[in-house]
């Protein structure tokens, strides 16, 4: 389960296509027939324009699109759904039950939630819209992926899933990394402090605490481009002593991507969904 | 793993030793050439009496002995040494390292009585030792076998630490978890700020993931680590009146056999290969820790 936030994500995710995209768009290669995916209406009134918005901006058949260099041994359902909680999560074992889920209720609230106003270091509403729903789609099917690939985790999964949704925002140019990743930095920074302090139980929880996960988020970016990233440092974001760690963080990343998951990703179709456009400047708008 | 005995080290760490420990260490004959050992000698004075305890009691010695079963490509050095702080992270290719101030600290921190969880001095010492050795061993595991790991690093060295304190009997495994949890309770303090960008967990979070590995591990063994037993499927429910903060709450509980189970699929598929079962058998048939150990 996870955190939250996706909301935004269609910003994000955006729908239509430039000019420059649309053959991509309409290639009908560039669709993952093994993921399923629903937008179940709400019955709660004030979740319809939150299920309206996702449904016409084509998040779920953006991300079908997105996710078709992976190959998947089996159907894998994502669904944007009323869930009577604050939340996005997985639910392995298949079944009915299975798959992502993602939750009007999350969306509504961190759309509630995200600070209006730019921040002194840059930090905008619109790129903690868009990074943080990127963000919550991608660390879910971080899960489903580590579950029906059977994938090896050695660390705590929570961090496995950031880390493998933080590694994805780095390898679509630098624009979508910068959008994608300060923005969830952001909406980390602001859950962080508005949530402070945890009582001491709270760090049993599987997740790690909200300046952790802003620090790892900051640290694989940075780590993975630092020539992009490296106001953090100068902003005094990211203190020097783990900065220099970084890059040695990024790289484990990236070694853990190619050989446990590196054989369940088609090449070709890898560049094709690279070479594509997927965030618009109105998204997180 | 050896560490037991290095516990017991430990134990020297604490005191005294007995004349016994050094024949404990030969009955298996086995060691492992790749892994090369130092005890630095210290200069501060105060650490010297470590120094001697360490060596006496073949803390290293046992170490190599134990990881006899694992095939690595190049040579590893393990040392203790004086680092004029309580670690020194290990960096790639490097040496591990175990830090006389470290095994002052575990010695300071444990308790003098046991605890409410029964934790006694005596395990809190050889547990938290043995935790440190192979933490730090884990790490240089990672490298030179190349194993992929998701998740902090530094959370996964301490999971491959746990992993290994369950598979030597109940008792080992009781001793070294109690002990190894122990110390990262003891340690708490309030982490703010930029304090959360360390690579490492809070100690909090690591005290709760070892009696989480530990109950996941074996449930029957390690019941009185939780707060409420899982209720296989059924929602748990916290028992009424003050949460206990020595024991894992409710809310982490239903997770721990799903996060045992897969440490061991990582372990057995990114180390195993690694292993020499023959070896490893009589490893497993050794006994690492002793009754003495952590006196």
């Amino acid at each position: 389960m996870r955190r939250i936030g996706t909301a935004l994500a269609l910003a994000i995710m955006c729908q239509p296509v430039h000019p420059a995209d649309v053959s991509a768009e309409s290639s009908p290669d560039l669709r993952n027939s093994q993921i399923v995916i629903a937008y179940i209406e709400p019955t709660k009134s004030h979740l319809r324009s939150v299920y309206e918005r996702m449904k016409n901006r084509q998040v779920l058949e953006q991300l079908q699109q997105f996710l078709s260099p992976l190959r998947l041994p089996v159907k894998l359902p994502i669904k944007m759904l009323q869930c009577n909680q604050t939340n996005a999560y997985y639910q392995g074992g298949g079944g009915p039950a299975g798959g992502v889920h993602i939750c009007y209720e999350y969306i509504d609230w961190y759309e509630r939630f995200v600070p209006l106003d730019q921040t002194p270091e840059g930090f905008t509403r619109e790129d903690a819209l868009v990074g943080n729903f990127v963000d919550t789609l991608l660390h879910e099917l971080g899960h489903a992926v580590f579950d029906i690939l059977q994938i090896p985790v050695f660390g705590r999964e929570e961090d496995a899933a950031d880390q493998i949704a933080g590694f994805i925002m780095l390898q679509f140019g630098k624009d979508v990394a910068r959008r994608t990743l300060t923005g969830n930095a952001h909406a980390y920074r602001t859950m962080a402090s508005r949530r402070e302090p945890w009582p001491r139980t709270m760090y049993s929880d599987t997740h790690g605490h909200d300046w952790q996960r802003f620090y790892n988020y900051l640290c694989i970016a940075y780590g993975g481009d630092p020539e992009t990233f490296k106001d953090f440092i100068e902003a005094g974001l990211l203190p020097k002593a783990r900065a220099d760690n970084c890059g040695r963080e990024y790289q484990q990343v990236r070694r853990a991507f190619n050989e446990t998951m590196g054989r369940y990703i088609d090449q070709d179709l890898l560049k094709q969904v690279q070479s594509r456009q997927w965030l618009r400047p109105e998204d997180g708008k | 793993m050896k560490l037991l005995r290095s516990a017991a080290a430990l134990a020297a760490v604490s005191l005294c030793v007995h004349a016994t420990p050094t024949t404990a260490q030969t009955p298996t004959g086995l060691q492992n050439s790749q892994v090369d050992i130092a005890y630095v000698e210290p200069s501060n004075p105060d650490y010297r009496p470590i120094y001697e305890r360490l060596q006496k009691r073949q803390v290293l010695e046992d170490l190599r002995e134990f990881l006899a079963p694992l095939r690595l490509p190049r040579k590893v050095l393990a040392k203790i040494e004086q680092c004029g702080k309580l670690t020194r992270p290990y960096e790639l290719g490097g040496p591990v390292t175990i830090c006389y101030e470290y095994v002052a600290e575990i010695s300071k921190l444990a308790p003098k009585e046991r605890t409410p969880r029964g934790v006694s001095r005596e395990d809190a010492i050889v547990g938290a030792f043995v935790q440190a050795v192979l933490h730090e061993m884990s790490h240089a595991i990672f490298d030179v076998l190349k194993v992929p790991v998701w998740g902090r690093e530094d959370d996964a060295a301490d999971k491959l630490a746990g992993f290994l304190m369950l598979q030597f009997g109940k008792e080992v495994a009781r001793r070294t978890l109690n002990g190894a949890a122990y110390f990262f309770e003891a340690s708490d303090r309030t982490w703010t700020g930029s304090d959360f960008s360390d690579t490492r967990g809070t100690e909090a979070q690591r005290f709760y993931n070892y009696l989480c590995m530990a109950y996941g591990g074996d449930q029957n063994t390690f019941k009185d680590f939780v707060e409420v037993e899982d209720g296989a499927g059924s929602r748990v429910v916290r028992p009424k009146g003050p949460a206990r903060t020595d024991l894992l709450p409710a809310r982490r509980v239903p997770w721990c056999v799903k996060e045992y189970n897969e440490l061991r699929w990582a372990f057995n598929t990114l180390i195993m290969p690694h292993v020499d079962q023959d070896l490893l058998q009589k490893v497993r048939a050794r006994q690492w820790l002793r009754s003495d150990d952590g006196k």
